[in-house]
């Protein structure tokens, strides 16, 4: 029942205009300047360039670089955390033996700072102090170049991704698990449906409308990356490892080129909004199916 | 009600799987284990090359500590002081007024216009456009003033008949939650260039409390909104409507009956709400440099100031990351009640 009283706005307004303020303001702050030519250093006065910047962006190499590692992070990251995350949460809800013990650890790691988890990554990758190097040598494997070379270091960045994020899959997967009716899989064993059909059956496609929701998220997430990559190789070697928020921050806070970094940031935002969007066009057909 | 899926497999592949979680498990354990051995490792425990177990392979000390706490290592007691400010506070204020903006969009009805919210976007642009072009204000002169009229003339819009659709309740939760799409660095960046040009102005927000804690309130609250929503739908009804049939005031049913009804959801949305605070690394890079710079920015430039003092930084690590694995416990006991299934439905 929803009921009708003047308090409510009360209620609202205090929310909505922190919102507001804190989103509305710099949207239109950044979207007029991104139409300018504006530098701090060396100060120039803003000259309006309409779209120039965005021009120039567009052929900027560095820029596709960018789009593309950011890319190739999120997706890959996302794809074997929701892999293994979907895995480790069906043992867990079957109750495999020391279930109890795992949930905690199996916890953890989404809630340290990314900046904490990106140095001890660093540790571990090192080449003559790190353990998994010295792990790596026992099998003939010597000072593998972790994070010197442009694809060891990619790797190594979505390796931390995945370790840190999968327990957030995990989590909301058992959730998910929890709400699945019962009668549904007493109806397959009647039935003798192997544990393999009735995965494929039942399970998947009953939660594949949370599924697409934890991988939305987890995508979204993903493409905003930036505390790891700034640790651990600073976008190196050379721009190998460059992510989209990494790349803006170079631009706008080292060089204080601000028309140029205002115009980048909108055109990560219509990346993101086209992903997005992409996204849920490509399922709709998939989760309406099952209503 | 547990155990589906994985009941019609044998044995042995059962027991493929439990070591194939313990595996998991293992990865996720030991650099934690890393972390702490390492933090009580002495320098040449560190350059010999990896060590295992305490006593054993090295012995451990707590000068990395020691160092810490002296402040050798830049202001870590007072960076750590900063955060908790910050954390504890953005949390509490986040949680307080987005539980508020929560609990109205479940109890009672709102409609707005979307000709309104257009109304709003067009007058805030063009006003800021006018009065920063024409009238020769400054940029956030012109911001403040044009946000003012455009929002009074959005509510006054509001109530005539525009055309267009209206929106409705699920509409301003979805724009609420939308806020989480943006890219932070479009708002960190603008953000930061805005914070100092009002500080031009006499008023410093950057490297202050109220700038830092502000941004960190906004950006927890569609987390807030979303989460708090789940736990007030389950609060029944009832016990509501019972009170509004003896004439209690809304603001007496929701602090007198609905808050303490949902402590649990109101606890657990703190914490997770002080975790990502705790946490965030993007903002306060922008928007701090020394008097409110937080653990995540110290614990990051660690690394840069001396290359490979891993004691040292594992100890910097281990304070930055000790608090969460203590609320990790705590969430995992919450969530063991079943706590989350209703934010995921």
């Amino acid at each position: 029942m929803m009921r009708n009283d003047p308090i409510k706005h009360v209620f609202i307004w205090p929310a909505v205009l922190v919102v507001l303020a804190i989103s509305i303001f710099p949207l239109i702050y950044s979207l007029t300047t991104s139409f300018l030519s504006y530098r701090l250093i060396p100060p120039i006065p803003p000259r309006v360039v309409w779209l120039g910047n965005y021009a120039t962006l567009l052929q900027e190499p560095r820029f596709w670089n960018a789009i593309f590692t950011t890319t190739l992070i999120a997706f890959i990251a996302v794809g074997l955390q929701y892999a293994i995350g979907f895995g480790v949460a069906l043992a867990l809800n079957a109750r495999v033996p020391g279930e109890r013990l795992f949930r905690v650890a199996l916890l953890l790691p989404m809630l340290l700072a990314p900046v904490a988890v990106a140095l001890v990554a660093r540790m571990m990758f090192n080449p003559t102090m790190g353990p998994l190097n010295q792990f790596l040598s026992k099998f003939g494997l010597v000072n593998l170049p972790f994070l010197t070379n442009g694809h060891w270091a990619l790797a190594c960045i979505i390796a931390v991704e995945v370790w840190q994020w999968t327990p957030f899959v995990i989590l909301m997967m058992l959730a998910g698990l929890q709400t699945l009716p019962e009668d549904v899989y007493e109806a397959a064993e009647l039935e003798n449906a192997s544990a393999w059909q009735q995965f494929w059956g039942i399970t998947f496609p009953m939660l594949l409308p949370i599924s697409a929701a934890i991988v939305f998220i987890r995508l979204i997430e993903s493409y905003k990356i930036m505390d790891t990559v700034f640790v651990m190789t600073g976008g190196g070697p050379g721009v190998d490892t460059e992510t989209l928020t990494l790349f803006a921050y170079q631009e706008g806070f080292k060089k204080f080129n601000l028309g140029y970094t205002s115009a980048l940031s909108f055109l990560f935002l219509i990346a993101i909004t086209i992903i997005g969007v992409t996204y849920l066009a490509l399922l709709r057909p998939h989760l309406e199916k099952r209503r | 009600m547990s155990g589906q899926g994985l009941t019609g497999l044998s044995p042995w592949s059962r027991r493929l799987v439990a070591v194939g979680v313990l595996v998991w498990c293992l990865i996720t354990v030991f650099p934690l284990y890393w972390v702490v051995v390492t933090a009580f490792k002495t320098p040449p425990g560190v350059v010999g090359g990896p060590t295992y177990l305490p006593f054993i392979d090295f012995t451990p000390t707590l000068q990395p500590f020691i160092d810490l706490y002296q402040g050798i290592r830049g202001e870590f007691f007072h960076t750590f002081l900063n955060s908790t400010i910050v954390g504890l506070s953005a949390a509490a204020i986040a949680t307080a007024i987005g539980a508020m903006a929560a609990y109205a969009l479940v109890r009672f009805e709102f409609r707005v216009r979307l000709g309104a919210g257009l109304v709003f976007f067009l007058l805030a642009l063009g006003g800021y456009l006018l009065f920063n072009t024409t009238f020769g204000f400054t940029r956030p002169q012109a911001l403040l003033l044009a946000f003012p009229i455009a929002l009074i003339a959005a509510v006054v819009a509001n109530r005539l008949p525009l055309p267009g659709p209206i929106l409705g309740n699920e509409d301003i939760l979805f724009w609420f939650v939308s806020q989480r799409m943006f890219p932070p660095i479009v708002t960190a960046f603008a953000l930061y260039l805005l914070y100092s040009e009002i500080g031009r102005l006499g008023f410093q927000l950057i490297d202050s409390f109220v700038g830092l804690t502000l941004c960190y309130v906004a950006f927890s609250l569609p987390i807030v909104v979303w989460l708090m929503r789940d736990f007030f739908e389950a609060v029944p009804i009832e016990v509501e409507e019972a009170a509004m049939v003896d004439n209690v005031p809304s603001w007496r049913i929701f602090f007198g009956i609905v808050v303490p009804m949902s402590m649990n959801g109101l606890l657990a949305t703190f914490m997770i709400t002080l975790a990502f605070v705790w946490n965030e690394f993007l903002f306060a890079l922008f928007l701090t440099n020394s008097r409110w710079q937080t653990l995540p920015i110290l614990v990051a430039g660690q690394n840069s100031q001396r290359g490979d003092e891993w004691w040292a930084i594992s100890a910097a690590a281990l304070v930055a990351i000790v608090p969460m694995m203590i609320m990790a416990g705590l969430l995992s006991r919450m969530m063991r009640s079943g706590l989350l299934i209703g934010a995921i439905k």
